[in-house]
C-alpha cells in the first residue's frame, strides 16, 4: 500500500503542537501529529485515590528517569545541578504543569538592547499580543485585569481564590510595599468551553481529575481533532529525513508495536520541547547535515536555558488551608522582575506563591529536613508544620550561554534504541546572585506576613520544568537556527515551534509564550502559503 | 555477623517486634489523640504495599533481636522511648539500609490512614471528586498595588 503524504507532520502533541495543529487545521490541509505518549485517562489521576500524594513520587513523578513510563525516554542529566522534568502524553508536560500562566514582559524581547545581555528576539511583545489573547480564550485563563506589572491584557475568567493563605501573603507584600497580584492561571474557575470548574483539589501537578486545568488534551486537542487533524499516539519519531535538495520529506518513527514506519510530508514541524527537539535534530544526520539537520550554525542544542528556582518556605502560627486550591496558582510578585542597576545581577525574577502540602507531603518534607523527627517528638513537630507551612518559588531568568547545551549521550538509548539526550549545564554567577537575592527577599516577605521561621533551598534540583533556547530564532543564520517565524534557516520546509526557539528565557513560566509563538507561526504559515519555501 | 540474611519471610514474632518498631517511630500521641503506627496495623500495610521493603526489614529485625538478646531485654515495647530510639539507631548503624526506607514508607503510609487523617481534623478521603471550599479572599487588599505606576518597561 503506498504511503500517503501528509501536507504537514507535527512531532509532539504537547503545549505547542496542540495550539499549532488547532490553528493550522482551518486550512483543511492533511495534518498528522505523531506523539510518543497516549491519551491520559483523568479517572486514573492520583487525586481520586488515597495514595494521591505518594504517586507524585512514582508513576506521576516529575523526572522521566525515575518515572520510567513506557512512553518516557531517558535523559542523562547527571552532570546538571537541575534535573529535567517533563511528561510524555497527549498534552505533553501540560498534564503535570501547575498551569501558572503569565506572559513575558515587553522587555523580555529586548534583553540585549536594554541590558546588554543575551540577544534581542526578532519579534516583540506586540507581535505576540493577539496570540496571547487567543491562547487565553482557548486555554481558559483565570486572572484579574489591571496588573501594573503588565500592559493591559485580556483575562477571560475570574481569578483563582486567594484563600487564607493568599490573603496572608498579600498582606506581607503590602507591608513591604511590594507588588503582588493574583496569578494568571490556565484553570477554569467557572465552567468554560465544556470544562468543569475547579473545585480546589490541590494536586494539579499530578494531573487534573476534574478537567478544570488547561492541559492541551482537554483544550486544543479535542477541537483540533474535530477540525480534521489526525493524532497518532504511541508513535516515537526517530529522525527527520531530508532529500538531496535540503528539503525535509518526512519522518521515520516507531509505532505502538515498535514497527518502523515512515510518514512523508510536505512540511515537518517539530514541537518536542527544549530537550526533545535538539535530540531529534541531532539524531537526524545526512551527508549534507553531518552534525544534525538544521544545524549549520552549530547552535542546535546550545544555549539551553532553565529557570533556576529557589524555594523559600515559612511556618506560621495559624492554619492556612494550604492543601486546598491549585498548588502552583495563588498570587505572584514581580517586584524584582526588571533590571535594577543597583543590584549585583542583571535581569530579574518572579515570586510564585505556592500553597501548602498535603499530610503525606508535609510528613516526608519534614522528615527530609529533620523538622519532623521520628520518636517521641513526632506529633508535636508535625502539628507545628502541617497546614501551617507555605511559601514561594523564586523563578530566575537564565541567560543564554553556549556551553549549556543538549547533546546525544554516546551510550544511553530509549526503548527503541534511539540515542538519548545528555544535559550539560552549570549555573551562571548571575543566576547564583539572583537566587541569593530572591531567597533573602522571600524570607523578608514571609516574615512580614507573620512567619515564625523560614527555610530555603536553592537551586531546586528537580525543577527543570522549563526547557528553552536550544534552537533559537533570529534573522542571522549564523547566530540562530530558525528565522523570525520559526522556519529553519537550513531546511526551508522545517519549522520549530516549541521553547527551543526562545532567544531569552524571561522570568516566568513559559507555556503561555510557547503557545502564543506556536499560534503566531501557524498564522505566518497560513499567510505565506504561496511563498512558504522561498 | 549473626543475622540470618537468607530469609525474606517474616514470622509472627517478627511482626510483633515490627509493630513495636513502628510504634517507636510514630508513637501514640499523648491522651490517645493520635494512634501509633504499629497500633493501626501499619506493618501489615507496608508488607503488602511495599514488598521490596521486606528483605531489608527482615534483616534489620534480626539485628534488632540480636541487640535485644545482647542486652538481655525480652520486650522491645517495654523499653523507654529514648532506649528504643538509641537501639534503633544502633540497628541503623549495623544495617545502613534499614532505617531510611522504613522511615520513608512509614511516614508516607501512616498519613494516608483514615484514623490518622481524622485525628488531624481532616476528612478521610482523597481530594477528588468533592474537592474543597476555598474563600475567594479580599481583593481590596490589592488597592495599594493598583495605585502604583506601571512596573514594566516600555520598549
Amino acid at each position: 500500500m503506498p504511503e500517503e503524504t501528509a501536507d504537514v507532520v507535527i512531532v509532539g502533541a504537547g503545549a505547542a503542537g496542540a495550539a499549532f495543529a488547532w490553528s493550522l487545521a482551518e486550512t483543511r490541509m492533511k495534518i498528522v501529529c505523531l506523539e510518543q505518549g497516549g491519551w491520559m485517562n483523568p479517572a486514573e489521576y492520583p487525586s481520586s485515590r488515597a495514595d494521591w500524594e505518594l504517586r507524585g513520587f512514582g508513576d506521576f513523578g516529575l523526572s522521566p528517569n525515575a518515572r520510567g513510563r513506557p512512553e518516557d525516554y531517558p535523559i542523562n542529566d547527571a552532570e546538571s545541578p537541575i534535573a529535567i522534568s517533563n511528561f510524555n502524553a497527549v498534552g505533553g508536560s501540560t498534564i503535570l504543569y501547575a498551569a501558572h500562566f503569565p506572559r513575558f514582559h515587553p522587555s523580555d524581547f529586548r534583553a540585549h538592547t536594554l541590558d546588554g545581555v543575551g540577544d534581542d528576539w526578532p519579534i516583540q511583545y506586540e507581535t505576540l499580543e493577539p496570540y496571547y489573547d487567543e491562547n487565553a480564550r482557548m486555554m481558559g485563563v483565570a486572572g484579574l485585569a489591571g496588573d501594573p506589572a503588565y500592559p493591559p491584557k485580556q483575562v477571560p475568567l475570574p481569578p483563582v481564590p486567594l484563600g487564607k493563605l493568599g490573603e496572608t501573603l498579600g498582606r506581607g507584600f503590602n507591608r513591604l510595599g511590594w507588588h503582588w497580584w493574583p496569578s494568571d492561571s490556565a484553570i477554569a474557575t467557572v465552567e468554560h468551553a465544556g470544562r468543569a470548574p475547579c473545585v480546589n483539589l490541590g494536586p494539579c501537578l499530578t494531573g487534573c481529575a476534574q478537567g478544570a486545568k488547561g492541559s492541551t488534551d482537554v483544550t486544543y486537542w479535542p477541537e483540533a481533532v474535530r477540525r480534521g487533524v489526525e493524532l497518532r499516539t504511541h508513535c516515537r519519531v526517530r529522525e527527520i529525513t531530508v532529500g538531496e535538495n535540503d528539503m525535509a520529506d518526512g519522518v521515520i518513527y516507531y509505532d505502538a508495536e515498535g514497527v518502523e514506519r515512515r510518514q512523508k510530508a510536505e512540511v515537518v514541524v517539530i514541537a518536542c520541547n527544549g530537550v526533545g527537539t535538539p535530540r531529534l535534530l541531532l539524531n537526524s544526520r545526512t551527508a549534507h547535515f553531518p552534525e544534525g539537520i538544521a544545524n549549520r550554525s552549530g547552535l542546535v542544542g546550545r544555549n539551553l536555558m532553565f529557570h533556576p528556582y529557589a524555594m523559600v518556605q515559612g511556618v506560621f502560627d495559624e492554619a492556612l488551608d494550604g492543601y486546598k486550591g491549585p498548588m502552583g496558582c495563588c498570587i505572584m510578585s514581580q517586584e524584582f522582575y526588571e533590571t535594577d542597576p543597583g543590584r549585583d545581577f542583571v535581569r530579574g525574577y518572579s515570586f510564585e506563591i505556592t500553597r501548602g502540602m498535603g499530610p503525606v507531603g508535609a510528613a516526608i518534607s519534614g522528615m527530609s529536613s529533620g523538622s519532623v523527627p521520628w520518636g517521641p517528638d513526632h506529633h508535636r513537630s508535625y502539628a507545628d508544620l502541617f497546614n501551617r507551612t507555605t511559601g514561594m518559588v523564586v523563578i530566575c531568568e537564565d541567560l543564554p550561554e553556549p556551553q549549556n547545551r543538549v547533546s546525544l549521550d554516546p551510550e544511553l538509548t530509549d526503548s527503541n534504541g534511539i540515542p538519548a539526550p545528555k544535559i550539560h549545564y552549570r549555573l551562571s554567577e548571575n543566576s547564583e546572585r539572583m537566587l541569593e537575592h530572591g531567597v533573602a527577599r522571600g524570607r523578608e516577605v514571609l516574615e512580614a506576613a507573620g512567619a515564625r521561621e523560614t527555610s530555603a533551598q536553592a537551586p531546586l534540583p528537580f525543577a527543570g520544568w522549563h526547557l528553552m533556547g536550544t534552537a533559537r530564532m533570529g534573522s542571522d543564520p549564523s547566530r540562530s537556527v530558525v528565522n523570525e517565524w520559526g522556519r529553519s534557516h537550513d531546511v526551508r520546509n522545517l519549522f520549530i515551534i516549541d521553547g527551543s526557539i526562545f532567544v531569552t528565557a524571561g522570568a516566568v513560566n513559559p507555556t503561555n509564550t510557547i503557545q502564543a509563538l506556536a499560534l503566531f507561526i501557524a498564522d505566518q504559515i497560513k499567510q505565506r502559503l504561496d511563498s512558504l519555501f522561498d | 555477623m549473626a543475622a540470618d540474611t537468607a530469609s525474606s519471610e517474616i514470622s509472627e514474632t517478627q511482626m510483633r517486634l515490627f509493630a513495636g518498631v513502628l510504634d517507636a517511630i510514630i508513637p501514640p500521641g499523648e491522651g490517645g489523640a493520635h494512634p501509633g503506627a504499629g497500633e493501626i496495623g501499619l506493618g501489615e500495610i507496608l508488607l503488602q504495599k511495599v514488598p521490596e521493603l521486606t528483605p531489608v526489614l527482615v534483616q534489620g529485625l534480626a539485628v534488632l533481636r540480636e541487640e535485644l538478646e545482647n542486652r538481655q531485654v525480652a520486650d522491645f515495647a517495654a523499653l523507654a522511648e529514648d532506649e528504643k530510639h538509641a537501639l534503633l539507631e544502633q540497628v541503623g548503624v549495623r544495617e545502613p539500609g534499614f532505617l531510611p526506607g522504613l522511615l520513608f514508607h512509614t511516614y508516607a503510609n501512616y498519613y494516608q490512614q483514615p484514623r490518622v487523617l481524622e485525628a488531624l481534623g481532616l476528612e478521610a478521603r482523597p481530594p477528588y471528586p468533592r474537592g474543597y471550599e476555598l474563600e475567594a479572599g479580599d481583593l481590596n487588599l490589592l488597592d495599594p498595588v493598583r495605585k502604583r505606576p506601571r512596573l514594566y518597561r516600555r520598549c
